[in-house]
C-alpha cells in the first residue's frame, strides 16, 4: 500500500509542491457564482480535469499541467451547500480574511481599501464577493494558457446549458493588478528566470518543506520537514512525519484528536483550508534599507540580510553556516555538483555528496544556538518554524529542557507552503512595480495554525521574549508620527568577541498585502457532491 | 466586561469535585510545591502572572449573617484563577500539550474532567465551567509576563553599571558599555500593546475608552 | 503559608452579596437584584488608568466578578445551587495583607463602600479596622499560588518595565557613537531616567498606551 491515506481523493496541491516536480508557470483564476445550478455545473465539469495527490510514479507520468479548486465561505453558500454543514465551518473561515484583519495584520498599509480591485469590487466592503478560486499550475506559459481557454470553454458550455438563468450565472472576476498597473483577468506567477530558486529580495526560497506520515513523498524529505524527535538532526532519527491531520481534514492531528470540521464527515474529510495571500514586496525600500544599514552592520549587507531571515540569500542556514565564507563555499560546491548532475557527468561518490549537502539545508535544529549568536531569535524563519528551539529557557537562563517533546510549542503551528513569486523587478528596483510572491498557505485549522503564526509570532514576539518586535520582513511595522519605518530588530552579539548586539531601527513595512481569502479546498469525492448538489448532514 | 486587560488574559473556572477526593487533591498541591517536573514546564511556558487554585468545602463559603442561608452542597468546589498571555483560545494547545502531566494532576478529581490530552475535550471542559470577570485590571497592561522578567534583569543591571560609569575613560565605558548590552541583548526590544486576539474584546475595549475620553489606538 | 509565594500576596475574597431588591434602586431599576445591579457597576469601572485598583497601593493585577451559582456537569453529576450570590475579588499584590487593606482603604473608600453596599453585613463596616475585619472574614485560604513572575514591591515593577523600555530606546538611538560621545549621553540619560528613584520618573499603574504611560 502506497499510503493510508487515499491520496486519489485529496488535491494535488495539498501534497505536491508542484514547484518541485517543474512546473514554474502558474495561473489564479476566481469566479463569482450567482446561479447555483450553472455554479454546479461548472464545478462538475472542470472536476476531471482537477489534479489528485496521486503519486507521479516517475518523470513520465507527470502532466503537463495541473488544476486544482477551493471555495469561500460564500462560494460554498452559493454553491446552495446547506446551512447545516456550512455553520460547522470555523468563525475564521465564515468571516473570510478581511474581516480577520485586525487579527492577522491587515491594517495600515495592509488594509484591504489598497488592495488589488478584484477584491474590492462593488465597493462591498467586507462582503466576499470572491467565491470560487481555480489554480494552474505548469511547465510552460503555452501549457497554462491552453488550460486557461479550456476553463473558459468550459464555462461558456455550462451557462448554455441554461438559458432559462438569468446572467451571468457564473462571472470570472477582474481586477488583478499587473505590469504597468494593468488590470487582468488571473493572477499569474512563475519561478524567476534564470533564478529559479529566487524570490524578489533575492532570498533564495522553497527550502524547508513540511512532511506529514503517508504523504508518499521522498522520506529524505522527513529530515527538516517533519517535527524534531531530540535525536540528532543532522540524521533521520533527528526527525518524525508530522501527523497528517494538521493539514488534512478527517486524520489524527498532533493533539491525538481530529480537527474540528463541518458535517457530514464525508464533505470534510480529506479536504483542507488554503489562504491565499497576494503579498507586494516593496524591493527599492528593502534594498535601500539594507545598503543603509549594511554600511553600518558590522559584516556588512549580506550578513544583514541573512540575520534577517535565518539563512544566507543563498540559502545557506546561519545556525551550520555563521559566516559568509563557509555560506559560500558550501552553496558554490552544492552548485557545482549540481550542474555536473545535470550534465550526466557526475561520480556517484559525487552524487551521494550532494544528496548529503543539500541535507544541510534543512537538517538542524538551534540547540547549538540557543542565545541566538548565529541565528538571532526574531528572523523570519527561526520565528516561522522554531524547531525545538522554544522548548529551552528556564527562568532566566537557557538549557533546559522542560516539555516531554522537543517541539511542544510548535507541531501545532506548522502550515504547508506553496505559491510562487509574481512580476518582475525592473532594472531599477521601485516599491510600487509589480513584484512579490503569491503565498499559498494549508493548513487544518486557520486560527491555531495560520492565524496563530501570523499574529503571534510574526507580528509580535513574546514567545521569543522579544516584547512587541516584529518579523523584519514580514512584519506590519507600521509608521512613525514623522511617516518613517517603525520596525525595529535585536540583532544579538557575541559575548565571545565582545561584539554588542546590533539595533535596526525604522525599518518600513518591506510586504504589504494586497489581496487574500480563506478557501476550502475539497477531496474529489466533496467536490464530486458538491457538484451533484447531493451534499446532506442531516 | 473583559476577560482582557492589555497583555493578560483573566481565566476563572470553577469545577466540583468530590469531597472524598478533594483532601487527595490537596495533596497535589502541596506536592508540586515541593516537586519542580511540573512548575519547571509552567515557567518555561513564561506566559503566567500569577495562578492560584482554591478548594472550597461547602462550609467554607463566607457566612456572615445567621440571616444568610448556610451553603448545604455535596461536592466541593475548586476554584481556578489565572492571569497569562495570549487568549485562552490561542494558548490552549500550548497549556495542553506542553504541561499535560500537572494539569491533569491538579484537575483529574473533578467531577466528568477529561484528560488535558486530547485538547478539544479539555478546552469545551475548561470553557464550560469559565466564568467571565466583570472587571479586570492590570497595573502593566503593556507588559507581558516575560516583560516584567526581562525588565526586573535590566534593572538590576543598570543599577550594579552604573557607578563604573563615571570614573571610566571612553574607552574604558565603551568596552563596559557593550558588555553590559550584550548580557542584557534578549531584554532590549521595546514594549508596546497587545496585538487583537479577539475582535470582539477589541470593539468593546475602543467603546470603553472612547466614553472615558482615553484616546483610542488607531488601527 | 498557601496565599503567598514569596512576598506576592494572593488574595482571595467572597462576599456574599444581599439577596433580592435594594430599598433604593437607581432610576427605572426598581426590579433588578442586588446581585445585577453590582454587576453593572462593576462592568461600568473605568478601564486600565481609570479603575479604582490602579490606585490601589501594591496592586499587580486583579479582578472582580459576581458568581450566581455553581456550575452543573450534566448528569450522574448531582444538580445543586448555592443559596446566595457572592461577588469575586481576587488580587495579586506585594505585601502584607492588612497594609494593603489599608491602602485599598485609604485610596478608594468610596467606590469600595458603593460596590460592597450590596454584600451581606456590609452595613457594620465604618473604618479601616472593620474593613480589614470584614474581608477577613470573607476570606478564602488559597490552596496553590503559582508564581510565574515577580513579587517585588510594584513601584520596583513599574520603575524596572520603565527602564527597559527607555534603555532599549537610548541603545537603539545611540548606536554608532564615539566613546566620548556615548558616555557624554549615557550620563545625560541616567540623570533623566533615574535609575534608584522608584517615585519617578516611571510607568503609571494601568497606563496602556505609549502617550500615556510614562509619569515624568
Amino acid at each position: 500500500m502506497i499510503s493510508q491515506l487515499d491520496l486519489g481523493d485529496i488535491q494535488g496541491n495539498i501534497v505536491k509542491a508542484y514547484g518541485r516536480f517543474g512546473f514554474p508557470v502558474a495561473r489564479h483564476v476566481f469566479y463569482n457564482i450567482s446561479s447555483a445550478e450553472i455554479g454546479r455545473q461548472f464545478v462538475t465539469d472542470i472536476t476531471p480535469l482537477v489534479t489528485t495527490s496521486y503519486p507521479w510514479t516517475d518523470a513520465s507520468t507527470i502532466p503537463p499541467v495541473a488544476m486544482n479548486i477551493a471555495f469561500t465561505y460564500e462560494g460554498l453558500r452559493h454553491l446552495d451547500v446547506p446551512e447545516d454543514t456550512l455553520h460547522g465551518f470555523s468563525d475564521e473561515f465564515s468571516m473570510g480574511m478581511k474581516a480577520r484583519r485586525d487579527i492577522v495584520g491587515d491594517t495600515g498599509a495592509n488594509h484591504y481599501s489598497r488592495w488589488d480591485p478584484i477584491w474590492n469590487l462593488e465597493e462591498r466592503g467586507e462582503a466576499q464577493h470572491v467565491h470560487m478560486l481555480v489554480s494552474i499550475n505548469a511547465k510552460t506559459e503555452d501549457f497554462i494558457e491552453e488550460r486557461y481557454l479550456q476553463l473558459q470553454q468550459i464555462l461558456a458550455r455550462a451557462i448554455a446549458k441554461f438559458p432559462e438563468v438569468p446572467p451571468p450565472g457564473v462571472t470570472q472576476l477582474t481586477g488583478h493588478r499587473g505590469r504597468g498597473g494593468a488590470l487582468l483577468d488571473y493572477q499569474p506567477s512563475a519561478a524567476l528566470v534564470d533564478r529559479w530558486d529566487k524570490e524578489h529580495f533575492g532570498y533564495s526560497d522553497g527550502i524547508s518543506g513540511t512532511f506529514f506520515r503517508d504523504c508518499a513523498e521522498d522520506p529524505r524529505l522527513v529530515i527538516g520537514g517533519g517535527k524534531p524527535t531530540g535525536k540528532d538532526p543532522r540524521t533521520p532519527e533527528g526527525w518524525e512525519p508530522l501527523e497528517p491531520g494538521e493539514f488534512i481534514l478527517g486524520h489524527a492531528d498532533e493533539s491525538g484528536a481530529y480537527p474540528e470540521a463541518p458535517g457530514p464527515p464525508l464533505f470534510s474529510r480529506n479536504g483542507t483550508f488554503l489562504v491565499y495571500r497576494k503579498l507586494h514586496q516593496n524591493v527599492a525600500s528593502f534594498n535601500a534599507y539594507l545598503e543603509q544599514e549594511g554600511a553600518r552592520y558590522p559584516g556588512g549587507k549580506e550578513a544583514l540580510a541573512a540575520k534577517f531571515a535565518g539563512r544566507w540569500r543563498n540559502g545557506a542556514p546561519l545556525t551550520r553556516f555563521p559566516t559568509e565564507t563557509e555560506a559560500n563555499q558550501f552553496v558554490n560546491e552544492v552548485t557545482a555538483l549540481q550542474a555536473r548532475v545535470r550534465g550526466k557527468t557526475a561520480t556517484p561518490e559525487e552524487r551521494a555528496r550532494l544528496d548529503e549537502l543539500k541535507l544541510q539545508f534543512v537538517a538542524f535544529d538551534y540547540d547549538d544556538d540557543l542565545d541566538g549568536t548565529r541565528c538571532p531569535f526574531g528572523s523570519h524563519t527561526r520565528r516561522t518554524n522554531p524547531r525545538s528551539g522554544l522548548m529551552f529557557a528556564a527562568k532566566g537562563g537557557f538549557g533546559q529542557r522542560a516539555f516531554d517533546t522537543p517541539g511542544a510549542l510548535s507541531n501545532r503551528r506548522r502550515i504547508l507552503r506553496r505559491g510562487l513569486p509574481y512580476g518582475l523587478v525592473e532594472d531599477r528596483p521601485t516599491d510600487d512595480g509589480d513584484h512579490g510572491v503569491i503565498m499559498i498557505i494549508m493548513n487544518a485549522d486557520l486560527s491555531r495554525q495560520f492565524e496563530f503564526v501570523q499574529q503571534q509570532w510574526i507580528n509580535f514576539g513574546n514567545d521569543f521574549r522579544l516584547a512587541n518586535d516584529k518579523d523584519p520582513l514580514l512584519g506590519n511595522h507600521g509608521v512613525t508620527v514623522e511617516g518613517r519605518g517603525a520596525g525595529r530588530m535585536v540583532i544579538e552579539g557575541d559575548a565571545r568577541t565582545n561584539t554588542p548586539p546590533y539595533f535596526c531601527s525604522n525599518m518600513p513595512t518591506f510586504v504589504e498585502t494586497r489581496g487574500g481569502d480563506y478557501f476550502f479546498v475539497p477531496s474529489m469525492t466533496c467536490l464530486r457532491m458538491i457538484g451533484l448538489g447531493i451534499i446532506d448532514p442531516t | 466586561m473583559s476577560n482582557i486587560a492589555g497583555k493578560a488574559y483573566a481565566m476563572n473556572a470553577i469545577t466540583p469535585m468530590r469531597w472524598y477526593t478533594a483532601w487527595l487533591n490537596r495533596f497535589f498541591f502541596w506536592a508540586s510545591g515541593r516537586f519542580t517536573s511540573f512548575l519547571g514546564g509552567l515557567l518555561t511556558l513564561s506566559l503566567i502572572h500569577y495562578a492560584r487554585w482554591v478548594i472550597l468545602k461547602p462550609n467554607q463559603f463566607p457566612r456572615l449573617s445567621s440571616d444568610q442561608p448556610e451553603e448545604r452542597l455535596k461536592y466541593h468546589y475548586m476554584f481556578f484563577f489565572s492571569n497569562f498571555n495570549g487568549s485562552w483560545d490561542q494558548y490552549v494547545d500550548s497549556f495542553s500539550s506542553a504541561i499535560s502531566g500537572g494539569l491533569d494532576k491538579f484537575w483529574i478529581f473533578n467531577i466528568k474532567y477529561p484528560k488535558s490530552i486530547p485538547m478539544l475535550p479539555f478546552h469545551r471542559y475548561i470553557t464550560a465551567n469559565q466564568i467571565w470577570t466583570d472587571h479586570y485590571y492590570n497595573a502593566y497592561p503593556m507588559a507581558s509576563s516575560n516583560d516584567v522578567k526581562s525588565a526586573r534583569r535590566v534593572r538590576d543591571a543598570l543599577l550594579a553599571f552604573i557607578p563604573d560609569v563615571d570614573r571610566a575613560t571612553p574607552q574604558e565605558f565603551q568596552d563596559k558599555y557593550n558588555r553590559l548590552l550584550i548580557g542584557l541583548q534578549h531584554d532590549l526590544s521595546q514594549m508596546d500593546a497587545n496585538p487583537v486576539v479577539s475582535l470582539a474584546a477589541s470593539a468593546v475595549e475602543r467603546r470603553l475608552r472612547r466614553e472615558q475620553g482615553i484616546p483610542v489606538r488607531s488601527s | 503559608m498557601a496565599n503567598k509565594s514569596g512576598n506576592a500576596y494572593g488574595l482571595t475574597v467572597l462576599c456574599p452579596i444581599l439577596p433580592g431588591l435594594p430599598k433604593q434602586a437607581p432610576d427605572g431599576m426598581n426590579d433588578q437584584t442586588h446581585a445585577d445591579l453590582l454587576r453593572l457597576q462593576l462592568q461600568r469601572l473605568g478601564v486600565n488608568e481609570l479603575s479604582p485598583m490602579a490606585r490601589v497601593p501594591n496592586t499587580y493585577l486583579s479582578r472582580l466578578w459576581v458568581l450566581d451559582d455553581v456550575p452543573f456537569q450534566g448528569r450522574p453529576a448531582v444538580l445543586e445551587h448555592l443559596k446566595s450570590n457572592y461577588l469575586v475579588f481576587s488580587s495579586n499584590f506585594h505585601g502584607e495583607l492588612d497594609d494593603y487593606l489599608r491602602g485599598m482603604w485609604r485610596t478608594v473608600e468610596p467606590e469600595t463602600r458603593a460596590i460592597l453596599k450590596h454584600c451581606v453585613g456590609f452595613d457594620r463596616v465604618t473604618d479601616v479596622a472593620t474593613f480589614i475585619d470584614y474581608i477577613k472574614r470573607c476570606q478564602v485560604e488559597t490552596t496553590f499560588y503559582f508564581n510565574g513572575s515577580s513579587d517585588e514591591p510594584l513601584a520596583v515593577q513599574l520603575k524596572s518595565l520603565y527602564l527597559k523600555q527607555e534603555l532599549a530606546k537610548f541603545a537603539a538611538a545611540n548606536q554608532g557613537k564615539s566613546a566620548a560621545d556615548l558616555q557624554a549621553a549615557f550620563k545625560a540619560f541616567v540623570a533623566r531616567v533615574q535609575p534608584a528613584n522608584l517615585e519617578r520618573p516611571t510607568w503609571k499603574p494601568g497606563a496602556y498606551h505609549l502617550d500615556r504611560v510614562v509619569l515624568e
